[in-house]
């Protein structure tokens, strides 16, 4: 038996189901075009994108978007943007290859940072950048506020860390080695003998006749061992000056040695850091570190869905009951991008804090999804009075490159809770800046907020509970009127280096130092004493005998020279008596 | 429910008037709608083929019934062997950049890992699958069939409403 291969008469029953999908899909593709969007744009933003009305205007290309919300990916009940509309004129033929080329873009009626009653963050997709740029921020170590408590502690002093015991042990041990090296030296100058010998001669000569050739060569003999003994003396005088100089210096160098060993003792006193530097990272450390995180999130976002190059990338597949698995895209060079936004006219409302907000206008252009076949850079820009926003994000060459900077004047500065204190600033309203330049790897970022009209109030609901540190912060900073934050970010995005200062800083750090100051020195007072009490028993037994010393060998040089001088004299004498005689001289 | 409409697919289509082939035919196309996930453009034309073709109906829907289950269990092995054709075979890239680049082509989804893994699988399955099934059907027949059609279970599947409809979409002999 033959059977056909056609069923002819399922047709057109096929024909008619494939006009009735057809219809059912022009009846509800405006539902389904708005349903994909929200959930495109979802997994693109990590937020939810809500729109109230989309309509599909096939005959003139055209889709339009009215209440278009996005949540915010960072705050919970925050709105990123609102757009009262969004009218998009599309190329028709890149449709066919599933691509997406939107001409014109014209938004009015966009709003930033409107509240919301729900909160709108999401994961998905874009929770990778999220969690990426979250462990991104936990590296930048943003110090605590260790402010002094009153107490100054200190770590116990360990005697073996003095180094005046040492230097007068060595000392004393110098001072008897030169005791006994001198003691040893007079008793060989033999003094005593040469004296007495002097003495004995001077009496023999008293009752010689000057004719005695003999006794008279005696004489001279003698006189000549007095000056030997003196030259003796007196070179054994220098050495002994030159000794006991040195022993003074080396009692002098335990004065040094005991100045050396307070700054010891110093040194182990904790004192808390209270460098300028410090508190501004502290205080405004991890709001700085939030708004970096920020920006960096939009860049991420931007090197991830705006990659550079043209080689296949996988992205995660549609939602849908079966796996996702990776939808993998293969730009073509000289073909149209998957997505290319060529230019887009926006109509901002910004208002400063208290008035009424007024109509801006703003441009972007060259946003796609495969930056090296459109060859430009992705721009954005927008200035009104007191409003400058520029952006570039170049990803056309292998190294990205994005530099955004922003300025916002009279705007509400969002209040902040200075971190483990019960105090709230809040700003009210002043100016905000932010300057982002990230090239590969390299990021270089600056965050500026200005107020001249600061309040500041004590928030005696919070965790933190009033504290001496609280109540000296409170002191201070409740009567600074103003307040300019800067922080900075350099360095490569793997290893940030953030720097944060305030005009608190220098406030805060004066009177903390102030109070510092008095009980540090009660502080030095008792290391001091502690040192005292160490060293002083055994530094004072040792100059008290450097100074006994000195003493003892100049009066007993001074002694024997004197015994000398006597001696000498009175042979002298003898032998001048002697040679009054006429014709008589003493050689 | 489910169940009752699988019996319904089984009997009807196993005690059709089609031939064997028709009915394997219809039930490896139907392998293919439940293999591959559903809401993609090649499964239009498959089901247009289905229609068109003089296959069994009730064949290609116990095919897509069975092969749900079965295409969900699969789904990492889609997904491995989409990833390797995609992205780890170089001597594809051009064909996958050319077809990704052409009119309509990306409207298939083909370039989704579980989409290409899956359909790759299931046309190679295809082949076997027919060979198998109508091995299969012809031995039913021969063998089981008869006493099948004369238990109460059967009359009372094949006299629900659901059977009248299927009658529309039957093989021609």
């Amino acid at each position: 038996m033959r059977v056909a291969v056609f069923r002819w008469k399922a047709v057109v029953p096929l024909l008619v189901l494939g006009g009735v999908v057809l219809g059912l899909w022009l009846v509800f593709a405006d539902g389904i075009a708005r349903r994909t969007a929200e959930s495109v744009g979802t997994t693109l933003i990590g937020a939810e994108v809500e729109i109230e009305r989309l309509h599909l205007d096939f005959p003139h290309g055209r889709v339009e978007i009215h209440g278009l919300t996005v949540a915010s990916p960072f705050a919970a009940l925050q709105n990123l943007l609102q757009a009262e509309a969004l009218v998009a004129d599309l190329e028709p033929l890149p449709l066919l290859e599933k691509k997406l080329v939107i001409d014109r873009l014209t938004a009015t009626g966009l709003r930033f940072g409107t509240p919301r009653l729900t909160d709108g963050r999401t994961g998905g997709q874009a929770d990778g950048v999220m969690g990426q740029v979250t462990r991104w921020g936990e590296q930048l170590q943003v110090p605590g506020l260790a402010l002094p408590t009153g107490k100054i502690s200190a770590a116990r002093l360990d005697p073996a860390q003095l180094t005046t015991p040492r230097a007068a042990a060595a000392l004393g041990a110098r001072a008897d080695s030169a005791r006994q090296a001198w003691d040893s030296q007079l008793k060989g100058l033999h003094v005593d003998a040469t004296a007495d010998s002097a003495r004995r001669m001077a009496e023999r000569l008293r009752g010689a006749k000057a004719t005695d050739v003999t006794l008279l060569g005696d004489a001279r003999r003698t006189l000549g061992q007095l000056k030997q003994a003196q030259d003796r003396v007196t070179a054994l005088e220098r050495s002994a000056t030159s000794g006991i100089a040195a022993l003074q210096s080396g009692a002098a160098g335990l004065t040094d040695a005991k100045q050396r060993d307070y700054a010891t003792a110093r040194g182990l006193l904790k004192l808390p850091g209270l460098d300028a530097p410090d508190i501004g990272a502290a205080l405004f450390g991890s709001a700085a570190v939030e708004r970096f995180q920020r920006a960096l999130y939009w860049v991420e976002l931007g090197r991830r869905y705006m990659p550079p190059g043209l080689l296949p990338r996988a992205t995660p597949g549609p939602t849908r009951a079966r796996r996702a698995g990776a939808t993998v895209r293969f730009p073509q060079a000289n073909g149209e991008p998957a997505f290319l936004l060529k230019t887009a006219e926006l109509s901002v409302q910004l208002g400063a804090a208290g008035t009424a907000p007024r109509t801006y206008a703003a441009s972007v252009s060259g946003v796609t999804s495969d930056p090296a076949l459109y060859g430009r850079p992705a721009i954005a820009s927008a200035a009104a009075p007191g409003f400058r926003l520029g952006a570039l994000l170049d990803h056309v060459r292998p190294t990205p490159r994005d530099t955004a900077t922003a300025s916002l004047a009279g705007v509400a500065l969002p209040p902040l809770s200075l971190p483990s204190l019960p105090i709230r600033l809040e700003p009210g309203a002043g100016t905000l800046a932010l300057s982002l330049a990230v090239q590969g790897d390299e990021v270089r970022a600056r965050w500026t907020m200005q107020s001249d009209r600061v309040r500041w109030t004590r928030d005696s609901s919070g965790a933190a509970t009033s504290s001496p540190t609280g109540d000296l912060v409170w002191r201070v900073v409740s009567g600074i009127p103003t307040l300019a934050v800067s922080a900075s970010l350099t360095g490569s995005l793997a290893r940030p280096q953030l720097a944060v200062s305030s005009n608190l800083d220098r406030a805060l750090a004066e009177r903390l130092r102030a109070v510092a100051g008095a009980e540090l020195a009660a502080a030095e007072r008792r290391v001091r004493a502690q040192v005292d009490s160490l060293v002083d028993g055994q530094v004072a037994p040792v100059l008290a005998k450097v100074t006994a010393l000195g003493g003892d060998v100049t009066r007993r040089l001074g002694g024997e020279r004197t015994q000398l001088d006597d001696a000498r004299k009175a042979l002298e004498q003898r032998l001048r008596e002697l040679t009054r005689l006429p014709g008589v001289r003493l050689p | 429910m489910l169940v009752l409409k699988l019996l319904q697919s089984l009997f009807k289509a196993l005690h059709s008037e089609g031939t064997p082939g028709q009915l394997a035919a219809g039930l490896a196309l139907g392998s293919i709608l439940g293999l591959t996930p559903l809401w993609n453009l090649h499964n239009a034309v498959v089901f247009a083929l289905i229609i068109v073709l003089n296959v069994s109906f009730a064949g290609a829907m116990l095919g897509w019934a069975l092969f749900v289950p079965v295409g969900f269990l699969l789904d990492p092995a889609f997904d491995w062997i989409g990833r390797t054709l995609l992205l780890e075979t170089p001597a594809l890239r051009p064909l996958w950049t050319a077809l990704y680049n052409a009119p309509v082509v990306p409207l298939t989804s083909f370039n989704n890992t579980i989409v290409l893994g899956s359909l790759v699988v299931a046309a190679a399955l295809w082949v076997p699958l027919f060979l198998a099934s109508r091995w299969g059907v012809v031995r039913y027949r021969a063998t089981v069939a008869e006493r099948v059609r004369r238990s109460a279970l059967y009359r009372s599947v094949v006299a629900s409403k659901l059977y009248n409809l299927y009658r529309l979409f039957r093989p021609e002999a």
